[in-house]
């Protein structure tokens, strides 16, 4: 074969691989485009599911942006999709810009959504790997209503539920109002600071209190507050000028103002109550006990 | 119980959930889904919250909670609509509330996902002022996620608008402070939640300090500086 020949042959060699090659390509691109319209939409293996969808989303990342929003999968409209080459039409190009926009503000640390292939998946939730995410969201509020039930359901006689029964779990809030007991016998009521004991039984009642508002707490605790004035219960009614103290279920009268003001009684401590209730008291010794018999009210 | 669905089309497909608001397709269903949604998870939320005190208190909490996040979401969502507009925005109100129930929404599911955590520390600890900061951080952070989808369900949704985009970026910034600041002082206005044990239950507590101060002071107790008053 002469030198001629060999170039002519190698020519023609050539034209018939850049043929070949030109058909290998179109054939390629062509499979790929079925491939993408007939891709099932179909939940991934739990084992693979997380390289498929990585290689998913490369492949994706690269591809022109998907049409608009299809709610359920069976119910897509049959249309024809932009194929690669092809720019989207009647669509909004700002989608294509959108990694760029969440980068560029650089807070874009949410992942990025999952696309899985096929055109009737597009976009919607339901191409996306099902995870039950509806339904577990549902148990997990049935759960919890359910457990606020259960720890909201009183288990003894008085009332206490579980929710609240850790032993310390009335940890004190310092305010006015807050009544204290030490080791000792005397109930104290917190106010501006200061520790005012609650001179009776009667005191504790009229004042409003009631047992389970008793803190008992350790004497150290107490001793952080100055001692204020002692809570009486002093009565008056409106007919008569004479003030009583009300002490062990008897009213006590106090004699004069000056008594009244070395006993430490404050006229802020008055209460006015009906003069016949007053006078149906049983009368205790006065105040001081020599001042002489009390007078009625 | 059917609109649950829409936190997973916010949580997992969230680019197309904002293109959707920007086409204003189904804005009325979304926003009906996501206030049904928002309003089940921070009832459940807030029950939690009261139980640490009485089953009124847990009640009470299960009312206000999605109230304290609506009612924010109504007093600054106007400033938010005019500042865009000012600034070349061509969102409609209805979009501008859609998008900000978006974040309500973010908040009140990852709110819920905490309430195991949250019930777990009920049942387990008893100090009042620890629990109290715990639920200040779990609603900081469940808050902050919740804007930043704001933020970035606000870049998409505006797009396409003609300039303006840094300062809109600027005003968003400076409105997520605002909302932050609104939705805390309505916070203690419309306190407690919690309800402070030694204290009967009481709807609404009489105004007196402010949060931030409760805060600090409760942060002081905790590491022993001093006691609460």
């Amino acid at each position: 074969m002469s030198t001629n020949d060999r170039s002519k042959t190698d020519q023609i060699l050539d034209l018939l691989l850049d043929v070949l090659s030109e058909r290998q390509e179109r054939r390629g691109r062509a499979a790929e485009a079925n491939d993408r319209r007939a891709a099932p939409v179909l939940p991934l293996p739990s084992s693979e599911a997380p390289v498929q969808r990585r290689a998913e989303e490369n492949r994706t990342s690269r591809t022109p942006p998907q049409p608009p929003p299809v709610t359920r999968a069976q119910d897509a409209p049959v249309v024809d999709w932009p194929t690669p080459d092809e720019p989207p039409t009647g669509l909004s190009t700002h989608p294509a810009e959108w990694p760029a926009i969440l980068a560029a503000d650089g807070d874009n640390d949410w992942p990025e959504p999952v696309k899985a292939p096929g055109r009737a998946a597009a976009d919607s939730v339901e191409s996306l790997p099902a995870i039950q995410f509806e339904r577990m969201l549902r148990r997990l509020a049935i759960l919890l209503v359910l457990l606020l039930i259960v720890v909201n359901i009183p288990f003894n006689r008085s009332g206490l539920s579980l929710a609240r029964a850790m032993p310390d779990a009335r940890s004190l809030i310092i305010r006015d109002g807050l009544v204290l007991k030490g080791s000792g016998e005397k109930i104290y009521v917190l106010e501006n600071n200061q520790k005012r004991w609650i001179t009776s039984l009667e005191a504790f009642e009229w004042h409003g209190y009631r047992w389970e508002q008793v803190n008992v707490v350790d004497d150290t605790f107490l001793d952080r507050f100055a001692d204020g004035r002692p809570l009486y219960v002093l009565l008056k009614c409106g007919l008569s000028a004479h003030i009583y103290a009300l002490e062990d279920g008897q009213k006590r009268w106090i004699k004069d103002i000056e008594t009244f003001k070395t006993e430490g009684f404050v006229w802020e401590d008055v209460k006015f109550i009906g003069c016949n209730t007053l006078r149906q008291m049983p009368t205790g010794l006065p105040i001081p006990v020599n001042a002489g018999p009390s007078p009625e009210p | 119980m059917q609109d649950l669905g829409v936190v997973e089309t916010i949580l997992r497909n969230r680019v197309l959930f904002f293109e959707q608001i920007r086409q204003g397709t189904g804005l009325a269903e979304k926003m009906r889904a996501m206030l049904i949604s928002s309003v089940i998870f921070f009832a459940l939320y807030g029950g939690v919250l009261g139980s640490t005190h009485s089953l009124w208190q847990a009640l009470s909490s299960a009312a206000k909670l999605p109230v304290l996040f609506l009612a924010t979401l109504f007093i600054c969502a106007p400033t938010l609509y005019f500042f865009n507009v000012l600034f070349g925005s061509n969102q409609s109100l209805t979009q501008n509330v859609a998008l900000i129930l978006t974040a309500i929404t973010v908040t009140a599911v990852l709110l819920l996902s905490f309430a195991p955590i949250s019930l777990f520390f009920l049942l387990t600890t008893s100090h009042y002022q620890f629990f109290k900061l715990l639920n200040v951080g779990i609603f900081a952070v469940a808050g902050i996620m919740g804007v930043l989808f704001l933020s970035q369900g606000m870049r998409i949704v505006a797009a396409d608008a003609a300039d303006g985009d840094a300062a809109r970026r600027r005003v968003l910034r400076l409105w997520m402070f605002l909302y932050a600041f609104v939705g805390s002082q309505l916070a203690w206005t419309i306190r407690p939640f919690i309800g402070a044990p030694s204290i009967e239950f009481e709807l609404f507590r009489q105004l007196g300090g402010n949060f931030y101060a409760n805060i600090f002071a409760s942060l002081g107790e905790i590491l022993g500086f001093f006691t609460v008053q």
